[in-house]
This record gives C-alpha cells, sequence and structure tokens, in this order.
C-alpha cells in the first residue's frame, strides 16, 4: 500500500522543516507562557525530590507537535493510487465461426480437428483480452454458441462445450458467416472481424456463401477463412457394430471459395495443415487485428488522509488529557 | 495608588491603629517601655508594691525605713521601624505580608507616638531603600505611613544584615528598635548579634500559613519573587509535603534559637490571624 503512496500537494511537506524550529521556540518560550505563582522563597527547592511528573511534564508540548506533524502530512493530501482501470476502449469484434460438422472430427490433427480448433481458438481468445468476442458454430445449419461479449472467462467454457452433432450435419458455409454477420453488424467496434473456421465445401444451408461474403463486405466485416485440413487423405472415424474404424477420406477444401471470400471482404485466407500450423495462422490473425490501443490510463486515487486526521486528533486529545490530568500545573 | 486614595487609606489606618493602640497598646506599651530610661529624679518611701530592684539602700540605712528611687520617664526614647519592603512581602493567601507589616508598623508607630517617643524607620530589601530619621509629631507620623503604604521598593531581595548595621550607624543612642520582616534571610547572626547589644530589638515575624505547609495541589508553578527564578514542585507526592513541612519548621526553630541566643523578644504573626492578641503577649513578656 505504501508504495502506493503519493501526496497531492507535496510541496506542503516542507512545512515538517518548520517543526524543530517550532519545537525549540516552543520549548525556549515554555516559560513565559504559564502562569507562575509568586512565592516568597526557593530555598525548599533541594528537599524535595524530583518526581517523574516533573520530569515528563514537557512531553505535553510533543503531543502536540506530533499532532502538528500529522496534521501536515495531511494537508499535504496523501493518496492511495491504483492503477487497475481499463486503458483499452476500442477493441475489436470478432466473430469465430467454427465448423462443427463430422469431418471435423478427422484425426489428422490431434487429437481430432475440432479439438485442436477449439483449443488454439480458446488461446487466441484468452490473448485477445481487450475484443469482445462472438462464437457462432455451424454444419448443416448455424447457430451461435456465444454472442459478442468481453467476459472471456465464458467464451472459453461456451468454445470447450463445442460438440459435433449437435446440429444436421454439413456444412452450411453461408449461413454460418450470415449468423456471424448478422452478430457483428450492429457492433460499433470500428473493425469488425469474422474467423470463418472450416474443413469442406458448403453443402448445405439456404444462403449462398458469396451472397453472405457480399453481406459482410457491406457491413465492413473482414473475413478471414481458415481452411482445415490435411493435403491428401485424413483418417476419419466412423462407428460400427465391432467399434470406431478409420476410413482415410479425400480432404475437400473449397479454396477458391474461401480465398474469394477473404479476398472481397479484405481479410486473408490461411490454409493449415497441422495444428501447429493452424497455430501459427490464429498468430497470424492476431498480428494483423492488432487492437488500437488508446491508452486511456485511468489512475484512481483514494484520498488517505481521514486516518491521519484522526491520530492528530486523538494526539491533541492525548495532550489535553495529559496538559489537563496528569500534568495539570496550578496555578 | 491615586493621591486621594492614597490618603483614605492612610486615614483609615491610622483610625484603625490609632484606636487599637490607645486602647490596648497604651497600657502595655507604656508599661513595657516606661521607668527604663536612666534619668533619676527623686526618692520616695517604699509603698507596697514597689520593685526591690530600686530600693534605695543608702537613704533607707539612713532613715531606718526603706525609700526608693524614681526614676524621670526617658523623655527621649526613641522607636525605630526596621521595615521589611522585599518583594517576598507581596505574598500572602488572605492578605500580603507587606499590608500586615504596614498595619502593625502603623499601630506600633501610634504607640510610640502616644508614648511621646520619637519614631523613626527604615525601609530595606537588600539595600537601604529608605531612610526617615526618628521625630516626633503626628505630621511625621502620618509621613511614616504614607510611606508604609504606598512605598515601592527598588531591589527585590531581603538582606536583614545590612539594615541592622545601617541602624547601627544612623542610630548611636540606644533605641528600640522593631524588624519586622518575614525573616526569609539567613545571613544576618552577625549583624544581629552586634546590633541587638547597642539596641533593644524586638523581631516581629509576619508569616503566611501556606508558607509552612503544602497542600496537595499536584505540580506547582512557583516563582521565586525575590530572585526571579520560575520553578516546578510536585506536591502531589507525600513526601515532598513532609520534606517541606520539615524544612520549614527547622527554618523556624533555628530562628528562634538565633533570637533567643541574644535575648531579643520575638512574635510570629500570621497574615491571615489577628495580629493584636500575639502582639500583646509579646509586649506582656517585655
Amino acid at each position: 500500500m505504501m508504495e502506493n503512496m503519493v501526496f497531492a500537494h507535496p510541496h506542503i511537506l516542507w512545512l515538517l522543516l518548520a517543526l524543530p524550529f517550532l519545537a525549540a521556540w516552543i520549548f525556549l518560550r515554555e516559560k513565559g507562557t504559564h502562569p507562575f505563582l509568586h512565592y516568597p522563597d526557593s530555598a525548599f527547592r533541594n528537599v524535595m525530590k524530583k518526581t517523574w511528573k516533573q520530569r515528563l511534564c514537557p512531553v505535553v508540548h510533543v503531543f502536540r507537535l506530533l499532532a502538528l506533524a500529522v496534521l501536515i502530512v495531511a494537508l499535504a493530501r496523501p493518496q492511495s493510487k491504483s492503477k487497475s482501470s481499463s486503458k483499452n476502449i476500442e477493441g475489436v469484434d470478432i466473430v469465430m465461426a467454427m465448423d462443427i460438422s463430422g469431418s471435423m472430427l478427422a484425426e489428422d490433427f490431434s487429437p481430432n480437428r475440432l479439438e485442436a480448433s477449439k483449443q488454439l481458438a480458446q488461446e487466441f481468445v484468452k490473448a485477445r483480452t481487450n475484443d469482445r468476442i462472438a462464437v457462432v458454430a455451424f454444419s448443416g445449419e448455424a447457430y451461435t454458441q456465444c454472442p459478442l461479449t468481453i467476459d472471456h472467462g465464458i467464451l472459453a467454457n461456451r468454445i470447450r462445450q463445442l460438440k459435433s452433432g449437435l446440429i444436421p450435419d454439413g456444412t452450411a458455409l453461408g449461413d454460418g458467416l450470415a449468423v456471424s454477420i448478422n452478430r457483428i453488424r450492429q457492433s460499433s467496434a470500428k473493425s469488425k472481424v469474422i474467423i470463418l473456421l472450416t474443413d469442406g465445401v458448403n453443402n448445405a444451408g439456404s444462403i449462398d456463401p458469396l451472397t453472405a461474403s457480399d453481406i459482410a463486405k457491406t457491413y465492413g466485416v473482414r473475413v478471414y477463412t481458415i481452411g482445415v485440413g490435411t493435403q491428401g487423405l485424413a483418417p476419419y472415424p466412423y462407428k460400427t457394430p465391432f467399434g470406431v474404424q478409420y476410413q482415410n477420406v479425400q480432404v475437400e477444401i473449397d479454396e477458391p471459395l474461401l480465398r474469394k471470400i477473404a479476398q472481397e471482404t479484405g481479410g486473408s485466407y490461411f490454409r493449415a495443415t497441422s495444428k501447429d500450423k493452424l497455430k501459427s495462422v490464429f498468430e497470424e490473425i492476431d498480428k494483423l487485428e492488432k487492437t488500437k490501443i488508446e491508452v486511456l490510463s485511468f489512475e484512481h486515487r483514494a484520498e488517505a488522509f481521514k486516518p491521519l486526521v484522526w491520530i492528530a486528533l486523538l494526539l491533541l486529545l492525548a495532550e489535553l488529557a495529559a496538559r489537563f490530568f496528569i500534568f495539570k500545573t496550578l496555578p | 495608588m491615586e493621591t486621594s486614595e492614597l490618603l483614605k487609606k492612610v486615614r483609615k489606618i491610622e483610625i484603625k491603629t490609632k484606636a487599637l493602640s490607645m486602647q490596648i497598646f497604651s497600657g502595655q506599651y507604656h508599661s513595657a517601655f516606661k521607668g527604663r530610661g536612666m534619668a533619676f529624679s527623686e526618692v520616695r518611701e517604699y509603698q507596697y508594691g514597689d520593685d526591690v530592684r530600686f530600693i534605695d539602700w543608702k537613704v533607707t540605712a539612713r532613715f531606718h525605713r526603706p525609700y526608693v528611687k524614681v526614676f524621670e520617664e526617658e523623655r527621649e526614647l526613641t522607636v525605630m521601624l526596621l521595615i521589611d519592603a522585599s518583594a517576598s512581602g507581596n505574598f500572602g493567601t488572605r492578605n500580603a505580608k507587606r499590608e500586615s507589616i504596614s498595619e502593625i508598623a502603623a499601630i506600633l508607630a501610634f504607640s510610640a507616638a502616644q508614648n511621646n517617643d520619637k519614631v523613626g524607620a527604615v525601609f530595606f530589601s537588600s539595600e537601604i531603600e529608605k531612610y526617615i530619621p526618628p521625630q516626633k509629631g503626628r505630621t511625621h507620623l502620618l509621613h511614616i505611613i504614607r510611606e508604609l503604604v504606598d512605598f515601592q521598593p527598588k531591589k527585590a531581595g531581603t538582606d536583614i544584615g545590612n539594615a541592622l548595621k545601617f541602624l547601627r550607624n544612623v542610630q548611636k543612642r540606644k533605641s528600640t528598635a522593631f524588624i519586622l520582616s518575614d525573616f526569609m534571610d539567613n545571613r544576618y547572626e552577625d549583624a544581629l548579634k552586634i546590633a541587638s547589644k547597642a539596641h533593644e530589638l524586638i523581631a516581629i515575624r509576619i508569616y503566611d500559613a501556606f508558607e509552612n505547609e503544602l497542600p496537595d495541589w499536584g505540580l506547582l508553578r512557583l516563582h521565586d519573587n525575590e530572585t526571579g527564578e520560575d520553578f516546578l514542585i510536585d506536591s502531589s507526592r507525600a513526601e515532598n509535603r513532609k520534606a517541606f513541612a520539615l524544612f520549614r519548621s527547622e527554618e523556624n526553630r533555628k530562628r528562634a534559637a538565633l533570637l533567643n541566643k541574644y535575648g531579643i523578644t520575638h512574635a510570629s504573626i500570621s497574615t491571615g490571624e489577628d495580629y493584636v492578641k500575639p502582639l500583646i503577649n509579646m509586649f506582656a513578656k517585655l
């Protein structure tokens, strides 16, 4: 706490330098300030013992000086500083459109494409702390898994919950894109981005991917497209009465379409043939979509003079108590 | 003090002390100082009650009957008032000691005047502040009283020895000298010894009850009137109060012993109490 202490008026602390002089003055002047009982002689002084009260009598001034010192410090307005407030205002709104079709279960990525994508998407989300992110899942249809939110904890959770087979199988690229656009179109962010992650060819849905890409263009949304899947064959699991069997299936990605969508909307197309590649793709997008951070550093300062004032008050009360009860002098 | 006020006070003291001196003291004073003069006037036959010391044995032998010598009153008896004007006199819980000193001095002056004695006064502090040579007459008396009421000393200290030395110097003839002081001085023994041989000294000590006992008043800031020193004492401690009382009683005992040693009549009068009684007692002792 102490390292966060600052003074709003530190120059007032110079007054502390005057205290020693004040102390000297008080102690020098001490005799003149008190009334004295005029007494005829002083010969008896030597027979009387000096008591602790007599010796400690000047201590009452110390209380007052201490109170004064504390008050000066309080006057300098000590403030405890907390810089925790948000420093960014303008982030990017991102919609992650994830393909959860059955083909995403292909195990050319470990453990499979979907899990790998989910994992990397979570990492991506975690890194973009200042952006609002939504998650849209699509296969035969498309639905919003999570609307635009800054709450990255929830986001990670929702991404983790993505599962293949929740909705009819297929790859409705156009629908996925359209739902994503719908999520983002009313956003007031300057930069709107859709990351479309798929592993197949558009074969379902009611909206043509190119139509969707036109809509995206209209709303000024950049679409980054990622094609997931190795070149050539990929092992694909399917259930048989004898357990899970693997079959090598030709990877089909409609690369021209994805590339076109990216080009038209001002994004770019990436091809991820392995998990590492996918990771670097995300990193690249992360780099491309650098948040414009206007560092609006809000410093929250809490005034901390109150306890000091209380201390000063207590010291003054202590002085009064000492002066009028313990070290009360007559006359 | 304004003149009219001063005169009023002088007048008041005059009336009060004159009445007192007439009613009470004149007899005491008279018998105390009468007939001690040396002027022999005649012899007469002894009567019952005459002092046997004054029997004139030669005449008695001649007439076979006792005769006593009769002395003329000593008309030229001089009364000196040694008045302590030091700053310690300003202290007093009810009356300042100085006021008591003034009143008693005035009574003595009137008593002396009644007796047709010359009265003089010496005001002293650590030095001789003022000397009023002994004279007779009402005007002179009022002059002394005026000074008693209004006198402002220049110095604060007390030097009784110095005053006694001064008395020896200015008063060559034997006189009756009253020392009116609080006797807060302890370096006067030698002067006292010498002066007591030349003069009849009577010591009247004025004190305040607060000087003898210290009440439990906690921390006390005191200012020594005479030295001007400021100091702090703790009266809340019983030990200290006891030491104080012991110190005072020891002081009083020593002073009484000293005065007795040189045969000086002395009386102590507290500022608060009535001074008539102690004075009568003292004169009775003379």
